[in-house]
């Protein structure tokens, strides 16, 4: 009979995982809701959903993130097919330091979480301080990249090759920014006190930082073949 | 558990005051009656309008008092018809059957205990609220700034969208209670999870749109440039590609979005043509696959609309294939209904009639979409009254029975009390009448306006503006509009004074929701964690005490009831 299976052992692990803690654990995300008295907190304590929910978030995220400059870029493919009189965009040089710089980071970030795999907490700041810093540089250099242009008069209205330019690499970077806040999270949060453990959030991080980093190679090709 | 049983018909404890437990609550079971309580006002909104446009088309010389003042203009009318569409889609469609009942019973119908995570969960609801707020105030302005704003209120939207079905899937795959495997899965749960990784591909396409089309009115750029744009260009230069990739991103989103409102629908009716037909789904596993079609498909039908654009020749015929498979999965729905309903012995209480009702204009509504899925009849229907009463059979009014319906299903657990059931019955059967008697004769002007028999015959004279066919359809609709007054009566007065409900399990059904107290505590479950020893659908059990065993009932527990019973 099939309803007398017992419990499966896998959710059993599961949750062995996310009560492990032991110490007080506050709610999911911080989730201050004003609603419940004392004995109804501390029993929400003790029901600590399983932290793989923080993976799976991040997988569906970026999914989602991902049709979004897929439009963006189908968006770009039409337009570029459609059009004879398409007017290219000169690429800035610096866009190639700067991804120099966000494949370096990219590597940072994985000597990083090498590190804290070797119980080597400084070296792990160390090398994640450096992929934030990188982070930042990125940011900075696409700013650049923007100047060069606005220097050379061609604006976000100029032409469609332009608009695509400016959307591309702004929406990109206003991802990006978002992972760079993740690192700083990570880096400078005090992980006794939060749900999720220090290589966790660094895993989930990283994934997220390698999606920004193909994604930038993604559209840099795409506005490198379209000219 | 037993301190949770005292007070278990109260409402939660008054210790916090009312913006801490109902407003700023991050709690799901708040989150998901405010939005009911924001479709609510949404729906009654979109009715007025529809409302006025009805009187407008039935009576054109008629000076509305509240029109009138914002000056009689055709933009108003388009504005109208704009805000009624966007309000009904967006705020109760998408957000009542998926946010509103998927925050309050998905969590309790998978024995967890929070969403995945709260506090988005009330960022997003607040999204909505100012989406809402953001939509209905373009009715004032002059129309560019609306316009704008209109466009950024649809982003917004998106945005909350997006970070609820985030939470939705992630909660349904990682929350689970124990034993709530996967095959175990009520079908609505199954429709929230579909739903929402659907949501989570499509939502994000409408806001690359959203944004690309506030640079082109804000800052300037040319994605989706203006006519004057194109005719100021070299002959050619721009192309026909222009034009076509507005309709391209808009149909992504726009037809897959159908399906976003119909699929919860799906989940919702099957889970309460089970619970009241006392027999399990009949081909559970089949219908799942089919929920699951219903999101590939529905994904993949976007370029159904795009046929008079342009495209290769070839892909019209891929995609009217595409839209007509989508008949597989709503046949398996169909069939799947009647065989539970087979040879069953019915409980025809109002949430039943409204599941009932649902499967009728599921039907109705499908047979004319068969029309649309042919590229060449969909040409010469189109963009007419035609497609207007075949939406709106389809999706509108029958995803509104079908969240009726579960309102009716739900309420002793939302609120301890009972709908009236008699008032109901006659506000379902109002309503019933009603909506045929609007949509139906709808069907016959768009047909009518392309029939081109002959021009001069009387016959087109039927479809002008103040004939006797738009005054049939406007008096239909100005009685099934008053007949929801009588569900707003019932509504109010049950919220108070309704018959109060002392079992936890007024209607005998089998999932988790039923197993805790109505409404339900804080933390949903007390002191024991729920665990799940079997599917969601067992009634008419051969061997148990009752006609039902429900979920969290363990074999040994069940065996003890069979011997008492005997």
């Amino acid at each position: 009979m099939q309803g007398t299976t017992a419990v499966p052992d896998i959710e059993i692990i599961v949750k062995d995982i996310g009560g492990g803690g032991g110490g007080p654990i506050p709610p999911p995300d911080g989730g201050d809701d004003g609603d419940n008295g004392g004995d109804d907190r501390n029993r929400r304590r003790r029901w600590s959903p399983s932290p793989k929910r923080y993976s799976t978030a991040i997988t569906i995220g970026i999914v989602s993130i991902l049709m979004f400059f897929m439009a963006l870029a189908s968006a770009f493919i039409v337009l570029r097919r459609g059009s004879d009189l398409w007017v290219t965009v000169h690429l800035p040089r610096i866009l190639w330091a700067n991804t120099c710089v966000l494949l370096a980071s990219s590597f940072t970030l994985e000597s990083a979480r090498q590190r804290l795999y070797l119980a080597d907490a400084s070296g792990f700041r160390k090398f994640w301080l450096m992929t934030t810093v990188l982070g930042f540089l990125f940011v900075a250099g696409q700013l650049v990249a923007w100047r060069q242009l606005v220097a050379q008069g061609v604006y976000i209205a100029s032409n469609q090759a332009s608009s695509f330019f400016y959307i591309f690499t702004g929406a990109h970077a206003v991802h990006l920014l978002g992972g760079v806040g993740a690192l700083l999270f990570v880096g400078f949060r005090k992980f006794e006190k939060t749900k999720i453990s220090l290589p966790a959030a660094a895993e989930i991080t990283s994934y997220y930082w390698h999606f920004m980093d193909g994604l930038w190679i993604f559209l840099l090709a795409l506005l490198y073949l379209g000219k | 558990m037993s301190k949770d049983d005292s007070n278990a018909n109260q409402p939660e404890t008054l210790k916090n005051g009312f913006l801490s437990r109902h407003v700023f609550s991050s709690n799901h079971k708040a989150i998901g009656l405010n939005y009911l309580w924001l479709a609510l006002l949404s729906v009654f909104l979109g009715m007025a309008m529809s409302l006025l446009m009805r009187i407008h088309l039935a009576w054109p010389a008629v000076h509305l008092p509240f029109l009138s003042s914002l000056g009689n203009l055709p933009d108003r009318f388009a504005a109208l018809t704009t805000l009624h569409g966007s309000l009904m889609v967006f705020l109760v469609l998408t957000a009542a059957p998926q946010a509103g009942f998927g925050n309050y019973f998905l969590p309790l119908q998978i024995g967890a205990r929070e969403m995945a995570f709260p506090t988005l969960n009330l960022f997003a609801f607040w999204l909505t609220v100012a989406s809402l707020f953001g939509m209905t105030s373009t009715f004032f302005p002059s129309p560019q700034p609306a316009i704008t704003l209109w466009i950024v209120s649809v982003a917004i939207f998106c945005v909350a969208s997006l970070l609820n079905a985030l939470n939705f899937s992630v909660t349904a795959i990682d929350l689970r209670a124990p034993g709530m495997t996967l095959p175990r899965l009520p079908l609505t749960v199954w429709a929230w999870f579909i739903n929402a990784i659907l949501g989570a591909l499509i939502f994000s396409i409408l806001l690359a749109a959203c944004i690309c089309l506030l640079s082109d009115r804000l800052m300037g750029t040319h994605f989706f440039p203006e006519l004057n744009f194109i005719s100021s260009q070299p002959a050619g230069a721009v192309a026909n590609a222009v034009p076509v990739l507005w309709r391209r991103l808009f149909w992504f989103f726009a037809q897959a979005e159908v399906y976003v409102a119909m699929l919860p629908c799906f989940g919702l009716t099957t889970h309460l043509i089970s619970t009241f037909s006392r027999k399990p789904v009949w081909k559970e596993r089949l219908v799942v696959l089919a929920l699951c079609g219903v999101g590939v498909f529905g994904f993949c039908v976007w370029g159904q609309h795009v046929f008079s654009s342009g495209m290769n020749p070839f892909s019209p015929l891929v995609f009217s294939l595409l839209a007509s498979s989508l008949g597989l999965p709503a046949t398996i729905f169909i069939i799947s209904w009647f065989g539970t309903l087979w040879n069953a012995r019915v409980q025809l209480n109002t949430a039943m009639l409204f599941a009932l009702g649902f499967i009728s204009l599921f039907l109705s509504g499908g047979l004319s979409g068969i029309f649309l899925a042919r590229h060449d009849l969909a040409a010469a229907a189109v963009s007419d009254d035609f497609v207007t009463g075949h939406f709106h059979l389809v999706m509108g009014v029958a995803a509104t029975f079908a969240i009726l319906g579960s309102l009716f299903f739900w309420f002793p657990k939302l609120f301890g009390r009972r709908l009236n059931e008699p008032l109901g019955k006659i506000h379902f059967w109002l309503t019933f009448a009603g909506v045929y008697c609007v949509f139906m004769p709808m069907h016959w002007l768009g047909l009518i306006a392309h029939s081109r028999v002959s021009p001069v015959s009387g016959l087109t004279s039927i479809a002008l503006p103040g004939s006797s066919i738009h005054t049939f359809i406007t008096v239909a609709i100005l009685l099934t509009v008053f007949a929801q007054g009588l569900f707003l009566i019932n509504f109010l007065w049950s919220l108070f004074r309704g018959e109060r409900v002392l079992e936890t399990n007024p209607w005998r059904a089998t999932t988790l929701e039923w197993s805790v107290s109505s409404p339900p505590p804080a933390d949903d479950f007390g002191v024991t964690d729920p665990v799940v020893y079997r599917g969601a659908y067992e009634f008419s059990v051969p061997d148990a005490a009752d006609d039902f065993v429900p979920q969290h009932l363990a074999p040994e527990q069940v065996v003890k009831a069979r011997k008492a019973g005997e």
